[in-house]
């Protein structure tokens, strides 16, 4: 009995050791998904460019922490008629593999993006590239088919990172860039190690020497981790409900801000009744889009009115030209042939939080003027399927939907009669051709403006809410992005306060 | 001994050739075409349809079967679509969590439960059964994740004797690994420990009537020695058959605990390679854990043939 009873103490002993205190330079990260891989260029999965983007690889173009776009890996470049980019490369950077950065690894980088046999998974914004020509070791050149305004987003995109010609096959769990840090250790399910890169061509940077991000899908167990002090910071694990709350601890920050996340009901314009515009905008005026962020988000993210986001350069605020208004709803309906309303589906993927919370509002206020829809929750495969039609699907399968639509600069889908909202309109599609061709930028303004007025008169779809940009981290945490204009989580700057 | 013993392995392969198959079809039926969710949403039918060719998904389903059941009869279940590494060694890195864990649960369980049966049974109808039973009851009606989550709240985040979650593997010291999967093991166990302590008290109390306890105190035996010599040890063939199967649903129970407590084991693998359609490793993982509970079952029956002669001979 008295050896059972050591060996308990023994065993309560070992088990209350004191863990280490983490150290001043180390950050740990929650995260709700583990990356599907770590390539950037053959899965566009955000999960992998919060860890990636900008931490392990970087591009010719970095967009900053404001959205605007800023020289990189190029420390320069020119173009005179939009269609002729030369780029000059930073001298002196160096891969995590000790070789210096040429313009061969750029070539090699643009070309391998353009093939169609390589995957990328946004070929599309490739193709307009012609040629790409080395002129010597840090000079290259591209050539387009076409004038195109916004190729310095193409090339700024998590698409376009540079890596080592030698390196190509193992980006995929082992992925060799220029960036702050490396991948040090990825235990699969748990969590992935970056360690700093020594030699970062940006001196003084990055301020930690080691980031853990670690997997936790759970947004009580999040809440939790972070409240025990096991994560430093929660990145996209918490929802909106948890802010007033953790804005009144004093162990924490919660750092607010925007992003280029517009949540948007879509509505299946080849199918009746959403075929009819008057319907559509019945639809649009029976929402109150202020009710649907204060029910399905605590009031946190910002009013839409259509596509564009308010982090665009060319944003203008048009939630107000098509206004809630019930009464005029039922009208409409009327004009329309629908006095009683009609039956709906809401098709959703609960996957994403949100889109649940907020179609439970919207149904009730679609209620209200005769609509009757009812909320069907499927899986994210078979939402992609079904509603996204994902080849081979020919026609989408669904009456409405929400989703976010995460993308910046992603107003060319409504230009494209194929994408799943099937809205086939000329008029948007001529403006929207001449606004890529377009460079001077007070016209290219007015045609933003002039898309971004029709959207919300013809209303393919309902734009709620732009999706708050929410990080809580504890006290002393320094450097961290308030706003999202681009999918990364970029801790070169972060730090720990002094 | 040995017919009996025969008997029950035999039983055993064909349970598990009848599992493969189910796993196999089951597998099959899921919605979603693999190839399209790995290539994503930019992918060209053409190499949608190479990569189905390149998975092999363009076969007949009986070559299939026959190929990935005689790899894994060796071993080899695959390579993960999602990591692009052996399913083979996911699922042992991921049992180096999911095994402590399921065996820790099932000690605390054991080791609590048939003290409090036999507390309980020794005490039939007077306040002490009522006070135990009313806890088991108890253990019943939370749910483990709930638990798990008042845990984390009470220990993790009141008073900060333990993380929230998490483990940071073996190499930091056996106490450290055993301490963070204590909280999930208590919030796992906490059911079947219920389950198993009200077993106990009435698998006790049935022995506790018959003939030759009564002979045995008649005969001067001391209470405590007929209640553990004589009489437990005969009530341990129910006790065992619930114990066995509840190492089965142990196992399975892990799948949401693990996420409550974000531990990288074998359940996460399995949700996440059912999101990802990592074909392989959802096979991998459904069949090793349906062959875990197969043996385990006939390890149990083959135990009431050591525990009670009677049942080897039937």
């Amino acid at each position: 009995m008295t050896m059972l009873r050591g060996l308990a103490l023994t065993l309560l002993a070992l088990l209350f050791a004191a863990a280490p205190a983490a150290a001043q330079g180390a950050l740990t990260v929650q995260v709700t998904t583990e990356p599907p891989g770590l390539d950037l260029t053959t899965n566009p999965s955000s999960a992998i460019a919060t860890v990636v983007f900008y931490n392990v690889q970087e591009g010719l173009v970095k967009v900053d922490r404001h959205g605007k776009l800023v020289p990189w890996l190029a420390e320069r470049w020119y173009t005179t008629d939009s269609r002729n980019y030369t780029f000059f490369l930073r001298k002196g950077v160096r891969f995590h593999n000790g070789r210096e950065m040429k313009a061969a690894d750029v070539k090699f980088a643009l070309d391998r993006a353009v093939n169609p046999e390589t995957k990328h998974p946004y070929r599309v914004q490739y193709e307009n590239i012609q040629d790409v020509i080395v002129k010597d070791d840090y000079t290259i050149s591209v050539t387009l088919k076409r004038v195109e305004a916004n190729f310095l987003w193409t090339v700024a995109r998590q698409g376009s990172v540079i890596y080592p010609r030698e390196a190509v096959d193992s980006l995929k769990a082992q992925p060799v860039g220029t960036g702050p840090f490396t991948v040090a250790d990825w235990a699969r399910g748990d969590r992935i190690v970056l360690v700093k890169n020594k030699d970062y061509w940006q001196k003084g940077l990055p301020r930690l020497d080691k980031v853990t991000y670690r997997f936790i899908p759970d947004p009580n167990s999040a809440l939790a981790a972070l409240k025990s002090g096991d994560i430093d910071v929660s990145a996209f694990g918490l929802g909106p409900e948890n802010v007033d709350a953790l804005k009144k601890d004093g162990r924490f920050q919660v750092i607010l801000g925007d992003t280029t996340n517009d949540v948007t009901l879509s509505m299946n314009n080849s199918k009746k009744p959403y075929s009819d515009k008057r319907v559509r905008l019945a639809i649009t005026h029976a929402i109150n889009k202020e009710e649907v962020l204060k029910g399905a988000m605590f009031g946190y993210g910002k009013i839409l009115g259509s596509n564009v986001d308010p982090l665009n350069p060319y944003y203008v605020d048009v939630s107000k030209r098509e206004p809630y208004d019930p009464a005029k709803a039922k009208k409409l309906l009327d004009d329309a042939g629908y006095p009683n309303g009609f039956e709906a589906t809401f098709k959703v993927a609960p996957q994403y939080y949100y889109t649940v919370r907020s179609a439970e509002v919207v149904v009730n206020q679609l209620a209200k003027v005769g609509i009757r829809a009812k909320i069907q929750q499927i899986e994210w495969g078979q939402w992609l399927a079904q509603v996204f039609c994902l080849k081979p699907c020919e026609n989408p399968d669904y009456d409405m939907s929400i989703i976010g639509h995460a993308e910046a600069w992603d107003i060319g889908n409504f230009a494209n009669p194929k994408y799943y909202f099937r809205w086939d309109n000329a008029d948007f599609q001529a403006l929207f051709k001449e606004s890529e061709v377009t460079v001077d930028d007070k016209k290219r303004r007015e045609l933003y403006v002039k898309m971004q007025q029709m959207l919300a008169d013809e209303a393919p779809a309902v734009w709620l809410y732009m999706h708050p940009r929410l990080v809580v981290t504890k006290k002393g945490v320094t450097g961290i992005w308030k706003d999202l204009p681009i999918p990364s989580l970029d801790l070169s700057e972060v730090g720990w306060q002094k | 001994m040995r017919r009996y013993v025969l008997r029950r392995v035999a039983a055993m392969l064909l349970t598990l050739l009848f599992v493969s198959l189910l796993v196999f079809m089951v597998v099959r039926v899921l919605p979603g075409d693999p190839a399209l969710i790995m290539l994503g949403i930019e992918a060209s039918p053409d190499s949608v349809a190479k990569l189905r060719e390149g998975l092999g998904l363009n076969r007949p389903v009986p070559v299939q079967y026959a190929e990935w059941a005689g790899r894994a009869v060796l071993g080899d279940l695959g390579r993960s679509i999602q990591y692009d590494v052996p399913v083979a060694g996911l699922i042992v890195s991921r049992l180096s969590v999911t095994l402590p864990l399921t065996l820790m649960a099932a000690a605390l369980m054991v080791a609590a439960a048939i003290p409090l049966g036999v507390f309980a049974a020794t005490r039939h109808r007077r306040w002490g059964d009522y006070a135990a039973m009313t806890l088991s009851q108890l253990g019943i009606a939370v749910p483990g994740f709930w638990a798990g989550l008042l845990l984390i709240l009470l220990f993790s985040v009141k008073l900060g004797w333990f993380q929230a979650g998490g483990f940071d593997g073996w190499g930091r010291g056996v106490g450290h690994a055993l301490k963070s999967l204590l909280l999930p093991a208590v919030a796992l166990g906490l059911f079947q420990f219920a389950v198993l302590a009200r077993t106990t008290r009435s698998a006790l109390l049935e022995v506790l009537r018959e003939e030759y306890v009564k002979t045995a105190r008649a005969k001067g035996v001391a209470e405590r020695a007929v209640i553990f010599r004589h009489a437990l040890k005969n009530a341990m063939i129910p006790i065992l058959t619930v114990a066995g199967v509840q190492l089965g649903q142990l196992m399975a129970g892990s799948i949401i605990l693990e996420s409550v407590f974000y531990l990288p084991g074998l359940g996460r693998l399995a949700l996440g390679a059912i999101s990802a359609r990592d074909l392989p490793v959802v096979q991998g993982v459904v069949l090793f854990v349906a062959s875990a509970i197969v043996v385990i079952n006939a390890a149990v029956d083959m135990l009431y043939g050591v525990l009670d002669p009677r049942i080897r001979y039937e």
